[in-house]
């Protein structure tokens, strides 16, 4: 908010925002009346500690948590309590937190998953056509797992695996990609071939939230940094305001 | 760097690419083959069989491959595992029956209605059960077995109750050998319609979202598949066909008991067949229903009337569990697969490479983005990476 105003003179696009979304568990009120901007066509980031409510907040805008009150807007469209499937048609693709495959499929069925069809007679046509198997294939060469697109995707390393569920994301053509850790549990190395695809693709257009902890790739990768504590932002900017904004330094650095 | 990871490409791509066309034209031939053994089996076992009842113990085991693979549809390629599938083949057997009965439709008709009926009761059975995964699921599976036993057993002036149904046969003129016969070659038909859609499915769009499910359900939904209309189709495909089973059985045994037809024990052959033959494959489940239906015929005949059929199945269940957690077949072709030429070290070398083309790559991406920054964290990043490295090689 004060970053808004420090940085007045861009105007800022967004797609994609909450208004007073909520989640409460039990007693804890895990997002409490969140207002969230996203900048369109910029990478944003959401970093806070750990508890604060960030992976609670990406599951009801994606869909896998129901809100229990609040709105979210994407595309001028009210998306609230939407069914995941149909988050993800409209245009929101997803990684998980802990990176989640289909690990008894082989590597190119598993983004070929992400497919998009409707109608019965096109869902009982085969699977694999000539076309989604150029593009899947195409996707897999460009995170760079292409010459295992036949191993099953459990006998991938983990970091193959990251990179996996992020080419199925891909096939689904998003213009907004929400990314959960994508740096947790990964060798630096590949930190930054993930990095560096990132900002290709944003390069291309596309919207990027990400969750991460990993201070050096959140400051050096994003435009816009939100900061959460106890369910809500509190502060919100550039990287280097948001690093001198003495409130995120007491919540997240604990100076 | 681009240079040397399109040139280190290269011929990884063409050696992957020889091995899989191998593989799977192997496979192919596999099937056909498969499928033509089955076929002529099919075809010379009614009039190779010695004598009646062994006749009639074809019949059986056809009828549990048509169970089996009916659940399949539902246990394979979504994961979901029903133990109360004996709910639907009852109410096709007894809804075979009563149309029969109470309407006098020409026996195939009350057949063919009856798999619609079930069809129809399927959609608000699959809705609720759906709602739940895993154990709770297998719960409220069984539920709806026992409900229904209870509704048989108890409306005995609809059903028949315990006194059983008889239902009139639909060829009154066969002798017993050729109506086991024409039976043989009906369960036969059936099979083959199934074993027929079970491959289209798999190889469909639709099939690949079931298998989704079956592996990581919220993934699957997160990516685009609209999971629980895919489920309810895969559950009301199943349950129908497994009406379907239950109506033949009807037609051809021409006596039903609720205490037999909605028995927990039919539902748990029927996932003990698939299991033990694989539920990722077409022909897991007959083959799953040969193995087992020899084997209840064979214990059945030793041990009398006792129970020790039942623990001797337990025995082969527990035996398939513990060695082939996965099934027969999956277990035969790694046995196969061992004597062949070993692919996986293409891939073990491969992983290495990438590794390398991943290093040389992230070097090249970081700097791309951080510049400097890169280059200051550099040597602490070093000492994090080296023990990771060491641990894949």
């Amino acid at each position: 908010m004060t970053a808004t105003a420090a940085s007045g003179a861009t105007t800022t696009v967004s797609n994609l925002s909450t208004r007073g979304l909520t989640k409460v568990f039990g007693g804890v009120r895990a997002v409490d009346g969140a207002d969230v901007t996203f900048h369109e066509g910029k990478i944003n980031a959401l970093i806070g500690p750990n508890g604060s409510g960030k992976t609670t907040f990406f599951n009801c805008v994606t869909g896998m948590i129901k809100p229990d009150s609040g709105t979210v807007t994407f595309k001028d469209r009210d998306i609230t309590g939407k069914a995941p499937h149909a988050i993800a048609h409209a245009g929101i693709g997803r990684s998980f937190q802990l990176c989640r495959i289909f690990p008894r499929m082989s590597v190119l069925d598993n983004v070929l998953v992400a497919v998009r069809r409707t109608g019965i007679r096109s869902l009982l046509a085969p699977a694999r056509t000539e076309a989604e198997v150029t593009k899947a294939r195409q996707l897999l060469v460009r995170v760079g797992i292409d010459h295992l697109e036949n191993a099953e995707a459990r006998d991938l390393s983990y970091g193959q695996q990251k990179l996996l569920e992020l080419a199925g994301v891909l096939m689904g053509d998003p213009d907004t990609i929400m990314l959960d850790e994508p740096a947790g549990g990964v060798n630096p190395s590949l930190i930054g071939r993930i990095g560096s695809l990132v900002q290709e693709l944003n390069a291309e257009g596309t919207t990027f939230l990400i969750v991460e902890h990993n201070m050096d790739l959140v400051m050096s990768l994003s435009h816009h940094v939100i900061v959460f504590d106890r369910g809500r932002p509190i502060a919100e900017g550039t990287p280097d305001i948001v690093q001198s904004d003495p409130r995120v330094l007491e919540a997240y650095l604990g100076v | 760097m681009p240079n040397a990871s399109s040139t280190l490409a290269a011929p990884e791509r063409a050696a992957t690419a020889a091995t899989p066309t191998d593989r799977s034209r192997r496979r192919k031939i596999a099937t056909v083959v498969a499928l033509i053994v089955a076929a002529v089996v099919v075809g010379i076992f009614p009039a190779a069989a010695p004598n009646a009842y062994i006749l009639s113990a074809g019949v059986v085991i056809l009828s549990y491959a048509c169970t089996a693979t009916s659940w399949n549809f539902m246990g394979g390629f979504t994961g979901y595992i029903s133990l109360g599938h004996a709910a639907w083949f009852g109410l096709g057997a007894y809804g075979t029956g009563i149309l029969v009965r109470d309407l006098g439709l020409p026996s195939f008709v009350a057949w063919a209605l009856a798999g619609v009926v079930v069809a129809i009761i399927t959609v608000p059975i699959g809705i609720a059960a759906l709602r739940v995964r895993g154990a709770s699921f297998v719960i409220v599976s069984i539920a709806f077995v026992l409900i229904l036993l209870l509704v048989f057993q108890g409306w005995g002036s609809f059903t028949g109750g315990s006194n059983g149904l008889v239902v009139p046969r639909p060829f009154p003129d066969l002798m017993r050998p050729v109506h086991h016969q024409v039976f043989f070659y009906l369960f036969a038909a059936l099979l083959a319609a199934m074993l027929v859609l079970w491959w289209a499915i798999n190889r469909s769009r639709f099939g690949i979202g079931l298998k989704a499910i079956r592996e990581d359900e919220d993934k699957a939904e997160a990516l685009g598949i609209p999971t629980r209309n895919y489920k309810l189709v895969a559950y009301i495909i199943s349950a129908t066909f497994t009406g379907l089973a239950g109506g033949m059985y009807a037609l051809w045994f021409g006596d039903l008991d609720p205490i037999f037809q909605f028995s927990i024990l039919l539902g748990s052959y029927m996932v003990l067949m698939a299991l033990l033959g694989g539920i990722r494959h077409l022909l897991g489940p007959l083959v799953g229903a040969i193995i087992v239906g020899i084997g209840l015929e064979v214990f059945k005949l030793q041990f009398g009337d006792t129970q020790f059929h039942l623990v001797a199945t337990g025995l082969l269940l527990a035996l398939v569990v513990l060695f082939m957690p996965d099934g027969i077949i999956p277990a035969l072709q790694a046995g196969i697969k061992r004597f062949g030429p070993q692919s996986s070290s293409i891939r073990e070398m491969t992983a290495g490479e990438l590794a390398e083309r991943n290093r040389a790559a992230g070097v090249s991406g970081a700097s791309v983005f951080a510049g400097r920054k890169a280059e200051r964290e550099g040597v602490e990043n070093e000492d994090a990476t080296t023990p990771t490295e060491e641990e894949k090689r």
